[in-house]
């Protein structure tokens, strides 16, 4: 007879930036009846997630489920939609591309056929949702959500949220306040251990000792609490990812946009992301070049510089302490996959929240996962790097095996591997690719003769495209009245 | 459309079987002008005609291909299959329904299993199947397809058992008419290109020479290209699935009602399978000689048919294992020759056609074939084949049956290292191994576990957080839901008889 776990009495979590809170308060209303303590260690200067203002779709689906729903972000925080990212100078001097989210995007693109033609899970349906509009939309200036009630739906798009990030956490803060959540403050003095691997107790600054079952550590890319327990190991990534210095500039006129850019230079890469509280920008600078000028160059401010030394723990979680964000995996904020990392991993210590006892086993497939998400979440970047003019500002790096034959397949065959906990959906990776310069190969489907008719594709798709155009409001208008509310 | 289109790949499959035919049609249907299909086959040999029963990814299959359903169900005098009723795995006199489909619901980021362990420690818990739509209508007889929306309709999917006999000939006459050019004659010599080692032309009896530049290998066990020609060494499962022989015997239907499932009953050397058709039931012993004779076997599953027999018992030898790459050199192999796994699941027929889709995708172009996609290839094979083994090997050795010498092997065997770490965190935890490829996800696995009793000793702390006795009510509703759903759904049969254009004539 199988018998429920006993609950956590306490959980203490490292770090009340965004995702610390966010954790909390995720924490919270899975185990109500756990006492959560948020240990406001003091901020990580070399802090690399937090600093993206955006994440991907799956943030908002995240975000959703803990009670933090996208239209208050828009409300409180400056939030507003991003359907695509153009890419310039990756591929060459003059080229440029959009990426988009989402299951359909270029009717083109051949990849996941496999997965569309009944090899797949067993349980899942033979549909498969076809058409793409992410990028008919950004160009026509409009976009709503879909509604839930049906009345708007957009099948295959899909938009990631940007916001303004002292807004954001403002949001957060009073969340965690109203679940009653108690904070201290103070930086991590000491981990006491437990004799097994794990902490007993973790002492703050000040005094305080604050003895947990479990412990969360997102006190960022130092790893407070996991880089003092002996099983603590990291893994480097800067074979395969450059040390690149990010800055950090003034954010400028509010604009909105459903766009994005991210341009790239002799100097490095310059990450443009629209917002109602202020267009951000941020860069990332090759060695050699002085970062500073660099910014000056572009007419830019510096706010704040970091150098990214890119790896991730070897295991997130040791003994009865869990990192998440910078803690787990040091990757640059660009694009915003570091912060999805952080919320995907988030996510995933939901799925296997232990209770008491631990069990080793749930920590070891918590670890064999988060390591996968935080690899693929690398090569995403990688993919970035390897792009043709991206090696030229940053040098040559090293493919992971899954990254180069990702790549070798998208340029010879037209075709994206499905690898697990991969971030992207193969569609949007064979997008974003597309976007940094690997042109699309052609497989044997598109090859054949008369299959998968380009003419009928594209009448189909430009009948959904009307079909879109004519639903959906212009999005400054939809944003006007959602503000007016 | 490609000005330069480079000549088409000369394609030669050799075997006209189920896997020879869906290869050479699939081909011929997907790739005109890439691919020109040629299949050879000689009458004298049999084919196995493996796998009644199918699962829902080939509906896809048929569709893609431009197969109108009704006429390929009539065609084969296939039934609708919800799923399959495993009897007597975990101890005998248990039953439990594995389905094309789900359990419940998850609730508050906790996965539905968990609620319902919580519930059954209180004695709370009617059997997981009444929380299984899917389980229901099979339970009741009745069919009705799936709805494509959100609601609890929409929550199963469905397959066929079909005569797969009367499947590779279907095939054939669709392949035929789709361009493909059969040729009729046996193989006597394989001529391979004494530098490349590659294949180049098959010499058939008559003294006619089939050239080619990729061949594939549906020679069935034989294994004649892959096997036989380039000596692809054979990785041999058979200590972890130690079933090497059916006993093969149709007969009647004993009832006006027919299964919308297929019935596996595990027996003392092995399990049968009772499949039922449009006009008759296929019966089989699936059995391992260490522990059976076959004439044992045999009289086992006359014994065991309800019906009128139509026919002796046909022993099939087989073994488990797969080639160590199915793709090598221009030689692939897709079907028995390539591998075997025991029909429990039904997957014979989804690994054929697995094999056809990765190689559709991975397809050389201009014919001259990139390693690179052929280790691609193998590795996508090997992964599917991995994973269906270990589920496989779970239906016996989760078991508490001590009845036999062969349940006693199967029980306290030493599984895969893949498979015993899965084992290990579902008895900690109550957690499945998570991952999105192949071809078992959660819901499966926790049907067979829960079915063969092989609860966990631990589950998920949130579940005892509701007060049972809601959880319970919640329950009760969704059980009335799912009875009211599968009240409103027409019988099984009734269904077929509407839609005549499906049924065929009776023999």
């Amino acid at each position: 007879m199988s018998v429920a776990r006993e609950q956590l009495r306490r959980i203490a979590i490292a770090g009340d930036g965004p995702l610390g809170v966010l954790a909390a308060i995720a924490l919270k209303r899975a185990l109500p009846t756990t006492d959560i303590v948020i240990i406001g260690t003091p901020p990580d200067p070399a802090a690399l997630a937090e600093r993206s203002a955006t994440a991907l779709p799956f943030t908002s689906r995240l975000h959703d489920k803990l009670g933090v729903p996208e239209e208050e972000l828009v409300k409180r925080c400056g939030a507003s939609h991003r359907l695509v990212t153009r890419y310039l100078g990756w591929g060459g001097a003059e080229h440029e591309g959009l990426a988009s989210y989402g299951a359909e995007i270029d009717p083109k693109l051949n990849t996941g056929f496999a997965r569309h033609w009944g090899v797949g899970p067993r349980n899942a349906s033979a549909a498969t949702p076809p058409g793409s509009l992410a990028e008919v939309l950004a160009a026509a200036g409009r976009y709503a959500p879909p509604q839930p009630d049906g009345s708007l739906t957009l099948p295959g798009v899909e938009a990631a949220l940007r916001w303004n990030i002292p807004a954001y956490r403002d949001l957060l803060v009073g969340k965690a306040q109203q679940l009653g959540l108690r904070h201290v403050s103070g930086a991590i003095a000491a981990v006491e251990p437990d004799g097994s691997g794990g902490a007993a107790s973790v002492s703050v600054a000040g005094g305080l000792r604050i003895p947990a079952d479990l412990f969360i550590d997102c006190s960022g890319p130092g790893a407070a609490m996991l880089s003092q327990l002996p099983g603590f190991r990291s893994t480097d990534y800067s074979a395969r990812l450059p040390a690149t210095a990010i800055v950090e500039t003034r954010p400028r006129a509010p604009m909105l946009a459903l766009e994005d850019r991210i341009v790239l230079a002799a100097a490095g890469w310059r990450w443009d992301l629209a917002g109602r509280d202020g267009a951000m920008a941020w860069l990332g600078i090759a060695a050699g070049v002085d970062p500073e000028k660099a910014a000056a160059g572009l007419g830019l401010e510096p706010v704040s510089m970091v150098r990214v030394t890119p790896g991730r723990a070897a295991e997130p979680w040791l003994g009865n302490v869990v990192a998440l964000g910078d803690a787990a995996a040091r990757l640059e904020p660009l694009g915003g996959f570091a912060l999805d990392l952080s919320h995907r991993q988030l996510d995933l210590l939901l799925d296997v929240l232990p209770g008491r006892p631990l069990s080793p086993l749930e920590r070891a497939e918590f670890n064999r996962r988060a390591g996968l998400m935080a690899d693929r979440a690398g090569d995403v970047l990688g993919a970035h790097y390897a792009a043709p003019m991206a090696r030229a500002a940053f040098g040559e790096r090293a493919l992971s095996d899954e990254l180069a034959l990702t790549l070798d397949q998208h340029v010879r065959r037209g075709r994206v591997p499905f690898f697990e906990e991969t971030p992207l959906l193969t569609r949007e990776t064979g997008s974003l690719l597309d976007a940094l310069g690997f042109a699309v190969g052609e497989g044997a489907l598109a090859r054949a003769e008369g299959a998968d008719d380009g003419e009928a594709r594209a009448g189909a798709f430009a009948a959904r495209a009307r079909a879109a155009l004519g639903a959906v409001p212009p999005y400054r208008e939809w944003m006007e009245r959602l503000v007016r509310g | 459309m490609p000005l330069n289109r480079p000549n088409p790949v000369r394609v030669v499959v050799l075997g006209g079987g189920t896997a020879g035919w869906m290869s050479a049609a699939a081909l011929a249907k997907l790739l005109p002008g890439v691919a020109e299909v040629e299949l050879v086959e000689s009458e004298d040999i049999g084919i196995v005609g493996v796998g009644e029963a199918t699962l829902p990814h080939i509906r896809g299959f048929v569709e893609r291909l431009g197969i109108d359903e009704a006429s390929f169900m009539k065609a084969t005098h296939a039934t609708f299959k919800l799923g399959i009723d495993f009897r007597d795995f975990g101890h005998v006199g248990e039953r439990y329904v594995h389905p094309f489909g789900s359990f419940g619901e998850e609730v508050a980021g906790v996965q539905f299993h968990h609620y319902w362990l919580e519930l059954e420690r209180q004695g709370l818990a009617e059997p997981i199947g009444h929380y299984s739509l899917a389980v229901a209508a099979a339970l009741a007889n009745r069919f009705r397809p799936p709805t494509d929306d959100t609601a609890l309709s929409s929550t199963y999917g469905y397959a066929y058992q079909f005569d797969a006999t009367l499947f590779g000939p279907f095939m054939r006459e669709h392949g035929l008419t789709l361009g493909v050019t059969r040729t009729e004659g046996r193989v006597v010599e394989v001529r391979r290109d004494p530098e490349s080692g590659d294949v180049t032309a098959l010499v058939l009896a008559d003294g006619r020479i089939v050239a080619g530049d990729l061949f594939i290998d549906c020679s069935g066990f034989r294994s004649l290209l892959l096997g036989d020609a380039l000596g692809e060494p054979w990785e041999d499962w058979q200590h972890w699935l130690p079933c090497d022989r059916a006993a093969a015997m149709p007969c009647t239907h004993v009832s006006q009602e027919i299964d919308p499932f297929t019935r596996a009953t595990a027996m003392p050397g092995g399990w049968r399978w009772r499949i039922p058709l449009q006009h008759r039931i296929g019966n089989g012993y699936v059995f391992s000689s260490q522990f059976l004779s076959e004439d044992e076997a045999c009289a086992a599953i006359r014994g065991a048919a309800e019906g009128e027999v139509l026919a002796d018992p046909r022993v099939l030898r087989f073994r488990a294992g797969r080639r160590r790459q199915s793709w090598n050199r221009n030689v692939l192999a897709v079907g028995l020759a390539s591998g075997f796994l025991e029909p429990l699941e039904s997957t014979s027929i989804y690994l054929a056609q697995m094999a056809i889709t990765y190689l559709i995708e991975l397809f050389p172009l201009g014919g001259a074939i990139d390693p690179r996609d052929r280790d691609e290839f193998n590795r996508l094979v090997d992964m599917e084949y991995d994973r269906v083994r270990d589920f496989l090997i779970l239906h016996f050795h989760a078991t508490r049956r001590d009845d036999s010498e062969f349940w006693n092997h199967v029980r306290t065997m030493q599984v895969p290292d893949t498979l015993a770490d899965k084992l290990e965190l579902w008895r900690e935890t109550g957690r499945i191994e998570k991952y999105s490829d192949g071809l078992f996800y959660d819901a499966s696995w926790i049907a067979v576990y829960i079915g063969q009793g092989f609860l966990p000793r631990r589950h998920d702390a949130r579940a005892a957080l509701p007060d049972p006795r809601q959880v319970r009510r919640a329950l009760d509703r969704l059980e009335e839901e799912i009875r009211r759903e599968v009240a409103a759904m027409p019988g099984h049969r009734d269904y077929l008889v509407a839609e005549s254009e499906r049924l065929a004539p009776a023999p």
